[in-house]
């Protein structure tokens, strides 16, 4: 057989998961001294760094809306951090369409009315990449804008899923997202269960669609219980240190 | 009546006036963040933090932390040297590091930190480049040194250039075809000497020396001399930018400073 199995006949993934099971999730907030937020994310090998700076005064004075915050996203991969080194140019359409995914996300959660006549800079810095890059990097912002103290009216948690040879699976990494499997990431808000953002660019029979997505679902809930620890830990920490 | 007409919180003061705020601390011989003019910043290096690289390291100096990853490649020689690979430094200051940085194509500091940079790597023959040879001629090694800094605190030039030497003194080429990394068909990359650096800030027409400057101490102080030194203590490098004139004594002094400064980072650096 020239394709590698993806699915053992025991039903385990490449990487010896079960099919809803999520890569190790490691996350930090506060990691740079210098932003007012950031995040430091891992899902597995994706390695994800997100800082927010703002909300502050707007770079240009053409863009400033007068009743509320602009969004500003920039997605930067490192060269190394891909198996082939590419270098990704400031202008790369693919990384430019990321930034803008993660931009139309976070424009309706973020309560950027709070904030007129400024502007919100998000940088995101790919360190590593394993497949789910998109969802590592959404994950990252909402814990960065967090930690910046951006008032938001939900988490937004995002989680891939796809169809693995005969079975549906969450959080694909990169050899599974390569070899010809149909992918859709999404974002949800975990409060609601509404969904701010799709994405699938393969084909899948429309048939296996729901159970695709149910179980990108129930991965979001998961991410988000992680990620929500993790600010709660860090809220707790800062509590105990403001009190001494 | 000696009471003055303004009274200012010290957080104040320090914004109207940084130059004289930090000149009321190293009178005194210290700084505003606690340490004494001739000190470093606590350093830690993590060796192989990449496995998607060749070789990789993260250097923290304080506030600032910079990424370095190897990536190999395979490439046409340069007509002027057939037998010859080569190393392409890049040293990546994005907005995300500091309000400092601007996005779009790489600012002046950037470059001048690549360029000099590549200038110690050439010069001070780091690399024996004929081991990058595959086949005269017709194919070399290309190695990709690209340095991304995450947290922007001063003394980048430092900072990278430890970060680079401990990514490609962990870095290991595998030949295709090849599966464990231990197998005949990867090799290490042999380093010929390990060129760190130390650089020291010159504040004020005392020519008072800071050792390792933040960004704030960056920003006050008049000029910047970068010591980088080998592991038999030999110099690589001497760069001395700014207005602030320095005299001999001075230059010496810093010399003696930067040889114990990389002698510890050394140190750092070899515990794995």
């Amino acid at each position: 057989m020239s394709r590698t199995e993806l699915l053992s006949p025991e039903g385990l993934r490449i990487d010896g998961r079960r099919p809803a099971e999520l890569r190790k999730i490691t996350s930090t907030t506060c990691v740079l001294s210098q932003a007012d937020g950031s995040a430091y994310l891992e899902h597995g090998n994706t390695k994800v760094l997100a800082a927010v700076y703002g909300p502050r005064e707007a770079r240009h004075r053409a863009l400033v809306l007068h009743d509320r915050a602009i969004l500003n996203v920039e997605l930067n991969v490192a060269p190394f951090s891909t198996g082939e080194r590419r270098r990704r140019s400031k202008n790369d359409k693919r990384l430019l369409e990321m930034a803008s995914f993660v931009k139309q996300t976070f424009e309706p959660v973020v309560i950027a009315t709070l904030y007129p006549r400024s502007q919100i800079d998000i940088y995101l810095q790919v360190i590593q990449h394993d497949g789910g890059t998109l969802q590592a990097c959404i994950n990252a912002t909402t814990m960065a804008l967090i930690d910046a103290g951006i008032a938001m009216t939900d988490y937004v948690c995002a989680c891939t899923a796809g169809w693995v040879e005969r079975e549906a699976a969450i959080d694909l990494n990169y050899i599974e997202e390569s070899s010809d499997t149909s992918e859709v990431t999404i974002a949800m808000l975990p409060k609601s269960s509404k969904i701010t953002l799709t994405q699938m660019e393969s084909r899948l029979h429309v048939d296996k669609l729901e159970e695709v997505f149910r179980l990108a679902g129930e991965g979001c809930k998961q991410m988000y219980e992680v990620m929500d620890k993790t600010i709660r830990d860090r809220a707790e920490d800062l509590a105990r240190k403001m009190a001494v | 009546m000696a009471t003055p007409a303004f009274t200012f919180t010290p957080s104040t003061f320090q914004k109207l006036h940084p130059a004289e705020f930090f000149r009321r601390f190293t009178t005194e011989g210290v700084r505003p963040d606690g340490r004494l003019l001739d000190s470093f910043r606590p350093t830690t290096v993590h060796h192989g933090v990449i496995s998607t690289a060749n070789g990789s390291a993260m250097v923290r100096i304080g506030g600032t932390t910079v990424v370095c990853g190897v990536k190999a490649e395979v490439a046409e020689p340069r007509l002027d040297a057939p037998d010859q690979g080569y190393l392409v430094p890049n040293v990546e200051l994005s907005p995300m590091c500091s309000s400092k940085f601007r996005p779009g194509p790489p600012s002046e500091q950037a470059q001048a930190v690549s360029e000099a940079i590549n200038r110690v790597l050439k010069e001070s023959k780091v690399l024996d480049l004929k081991d990058l040879c595959i086949e005269e001629g017709k194919a070399v090694w290309v190695l990709y040194v690209d340095a991304v800094c995450v947290a922007y605190d001063g003394n980048i030039y430092d900072a990278a250039l430890a970060a680079i030497m401990a990514a490609l003194n962990n870095g290991t080429i595998k030949v295709s075809g090849g599966t464990a990394a231990n197998d005949e068909n990867s090799f290490k990359l042999k380093l010929a000497r390990t060129p760190l650096s130390a650089t020291f800030a010159i504040f004020d027409t005392t020519l008072t020396i800071l050792a390792d400057p933040n960004v704030t101490e960056e920003t006050i102080s008049d000029g910047q001399i970068s010591i980088t030194l080998d592991e038999t203590g030999l110099l690589c490098g001497v760069t001395k930018i700014g207005a602030a004139s320095c005299s001999q004594r001075v230059l010496k002094d810093c010399v003696q400073s930067a040889k114990k400064r990389t002698l510890q980072l050394r140190g750092i650096m070899n515990q794995l």
